[in-house]
């Protein structure tokens, strides 16, 4: 497809230049995100079994509400009980208090002599924590403060997607699949970024919009309401509805598992997962049902929701509910399925997971491409030595991913250890400790060193995860391999890349970042440059 | 023969895609949501549909406003088109 010479060479530039302010915060949220794919796994995984006693069988259930009611009378306003339990959830019956963003949950449950025994919420807040990092593009800042921040990268991120299929256009059918592996590495790593970025297009325009509206939804939301909806007060609608009659002589409400049942009943082959009985606007009992369906997209990360009535079991709202929506419903509930990969069950998963490492590649990738080619204009400006935003660049290239890849592993292999005691802030620290260390020290010792070093010692970093599902076997059974399983896996592919970068810092090209002899080379013997030299540029990217 | 596009004079380019980008993406919704009859003061899900068309709408602006020659043209035309829009969404009476 043919076009105009100077749109390209303009759309080229600006493709380079949204990539790399953009590429490194890009590779944290694609790599977190692929993370997050698992997050159920590894709740579960970095989750110690609680000194609460078993679940009660569903049957009980009511007698052990009676019992936290009767003791908590504020848990009536909403309490939950739980149709599936495990370690990350290893209560019948749970209430929250606090605010929505950083609850207090509390746990129930009947000792063998049914008394009640209630317990603070211990369940790991590691998967937690790399979901945020996923949400705000790893900056340790308040989420207020990093939302705008997150949605500037996201329009970043969909101008590179749109200036880079402009760029590709007049050579995508020749290009198309044609990875060039040889001499050559920048032409590969090219090809690379060129076949990444059109097999998973669709995957990274939802990505890049869906990511806009997450961060700008209430600010789009105001301006709506300002300019031309009755939006006066919408969120004066989700105020706590009034307490509960304090008599509690409300009607007789049907049991979890007879209310589970009649929904079941009106949705085949929606499992509920867990029922919160709260009270409607008007003071009347109702339940929210959530659950999953794998046939349908699913409105949260991991379930979808309907609401029942508590008393006859009718559904009220299906607004949420899996294959129950109408079309606009369902509209919307695919716009966020889309992003969270929460449809068509593990076969999605799993594909999401890829899809976001490749991503997660993509950006990696354009960043080395614009450190070499940056480079290599210096080389030919007469600049013999790298000039210092090229190396900073470059160090940076390597410090923040595998930073970032370390991090999450360490702070998530300390789960373990930490058992009870995790807090979100731990978790937090531990993972900028180790994503600083990296990051200061591929500063310190230079791109092709510390890409050397750090290569090893994050495949280390991930191997931590299986060293603590060994070490506190005591502590906590072992349960999800399928963590321990990944983590192996993405150190093996680490090492395979360390390999590949010694190979190349010894015989590569010398004026090359990846290059120990960079600094040493002298304008008076022009480093050989065979690779560059042979292979005619005939698309470069940037 | 016009000049041909540079990448220089980005910033004026950019500046309009954001603000008259967001302007033209924000009554672009209004129509819709008029087109609707979204009124309403609740999240409906025909009004969060309205809410969803900013973002491409608002995009597709800011990657292609690099397309007008100069920074004044781009704040021309795309305030032409943001002035349509509202315009309209007045004559409609759907300003609230």
């Amino acid at each position: 497809m043919k076009v105009r010479t100077d749109i390209l060479r303009m759309y080229k530039e600006i493709h380079g230049w949204v990539g790399i302010v953009s590429g490194l915060a890009l590779f944290i949220a694609f790599f977190a995100g692929a993370v997050t794919m698992f997050e159920e796994p590894i709740q579960r995984w970095a989750s110690a079994p609680t000194s609460l006693s078993a679940p009660v069988p569903l049957e009980r259930a009511p007698e052990l509400v009676e019992a936290v009611l009767a003791a908590h009378p504020e848990a009536a306003r909403s309490y939950d009980v739980h149709l599936e339990t495990g370690p990350e959830n290893p209560a019948r019956v749970t209430w929250s208090q606090g605010s929505r963003r950083d609850p207090e949950i509390f746990l129930a449950a009947l000792a063998p002599d049914g008394t009640l025994e209630v317990e603070k919420q211990a369940a790991s807040p590691v998967a937690q924590f790399i979901d945020r990092l996923h949400q705000q593009v790893g900056l340790p800042f308040a989420h207020e403060v990093a939302m705008p921040i997150m949605g500037a990268i996201s329009l970043l991120y969909f101008i590179a997607l749109v200036s880079g299929v402009i760029v590709l256009l007049p050579s995508l059918v020749a290009d198309f699949f044609a990875v060039r592996v040889g001499k050559n590495a920048k032409r590969m790593w090219l090809d690379v970024h060129n076949v990444l970025g059109i097999v998973s297009l669709p995957f990274h325009i939802v990505m890049a919009l869906t990511a806009v509206v997450f961060a700008f939804h209430d600010e789009f939301y105001d301006l709506q309401g300002a300019a031309f909806m009755d939006r006066g007060a919408p969120r004066a609608q989700m105020a706590p509805p009034p307490p509960p009659n304090p008599n509690g002589q409300g009607p007789e409400l049907l049991t979890p598992a007879k209310l589970a049942q009649r929904v079941e009943s009106q949705a085949p082959g929606f499992t509920i997962r867990a029922i919160t009985y709260h009270t409607g606007r008007e003071g009347q009992p109702q339940a929210r049902l959530s659950g999953h369906d794998p046939r349908f997209g699913l409105r949260g990360p991991t379930f979808g929701m309907v609401e029942a009535d508590p008393v006859t079991g009718a559904l009220t709202d299906t607004t949420y509910m899996p294959g129950l929506q109408d079309a606009w419903g369902a509209t919307i509930t695919n716009f966020f399925a889309l992003h969270f990969g929460s449809f068509g069950g593990a076969p999605i998963r799993w594909s999401y997971f890829l899809l976001g490492l490749a991503g997660a590649m993509l950006f990696y990738t354009g960043n080395l491409l614009w450190v070499e080619s940056r480079r290599k204009r210096e080389r030919k400006a007469g600049a013999v030595t790298q000039t210092r935003a090229t190396r900073a660049l470059g160090a940076l290239t390597v410090g923040v991913p595998l930073g970032c890849v370390a991090g999450i592993a360490v702070t998530l292999a300390a789960a373990k250890p930490l058992g009870t005691e995790a807090t979100a802030g731990i978790h937090s620290a531990i993972y900028y400790v180790v994503f600083t260390g990296f990051v200061a020290w591929a500063l310190v010792r230079g791109t092709a060193r510390g890409a050397r070093e750090l290569l090893p010692a994050a495949a280390l970093a991930l191997l931590t995860i299986p060293l603590a599902s060994l070490t506190f076997l005591d502590l906590h059974p072992w349960s999800q391999p399928l963590v321990d399983a990944v983590s192996v896996a993405l150190a093996a592919s680490l090492t395979l890349a360390a390999r590949a970068t010694r190979r190349r810092a010894r015989n590569g090209p010398r004026d090359s970042v990846w290059s120990h002899q960079s600094h040493k080379a002298r304008a008076d013997s022009p480093p050989p440059e065979a690779g560059h030299a042979a292979a005619p540029e005939r698309n470069p990217a940037i | 023969m016009t000049p041909p596009l540079t990448s220089r004079n980005w910033a004026g380019k950019t500046a309009a895609g954001l603000v008259l980008g967001l302007a033209l993406a924000l009554g672009v919704s209004g129509l819709l949501a008029t087109l609707l009859g979204v009124r309403d003061s609740f999240f409906s899900p025909q009004g969060q549909f309205t809410m969803w068309t900013i973002a491409p709408v608002w995009c597709a602006v800011l990657s292609l406003c690099f397309l007008f020659r100069s920074g004044l043209r781009a704040w021309l035309w795309l305030g032409l088109a943001a002035a349509a829009v509202w315009l309209t969404l007045f004559a409609l009476g759907s300003l609230s």
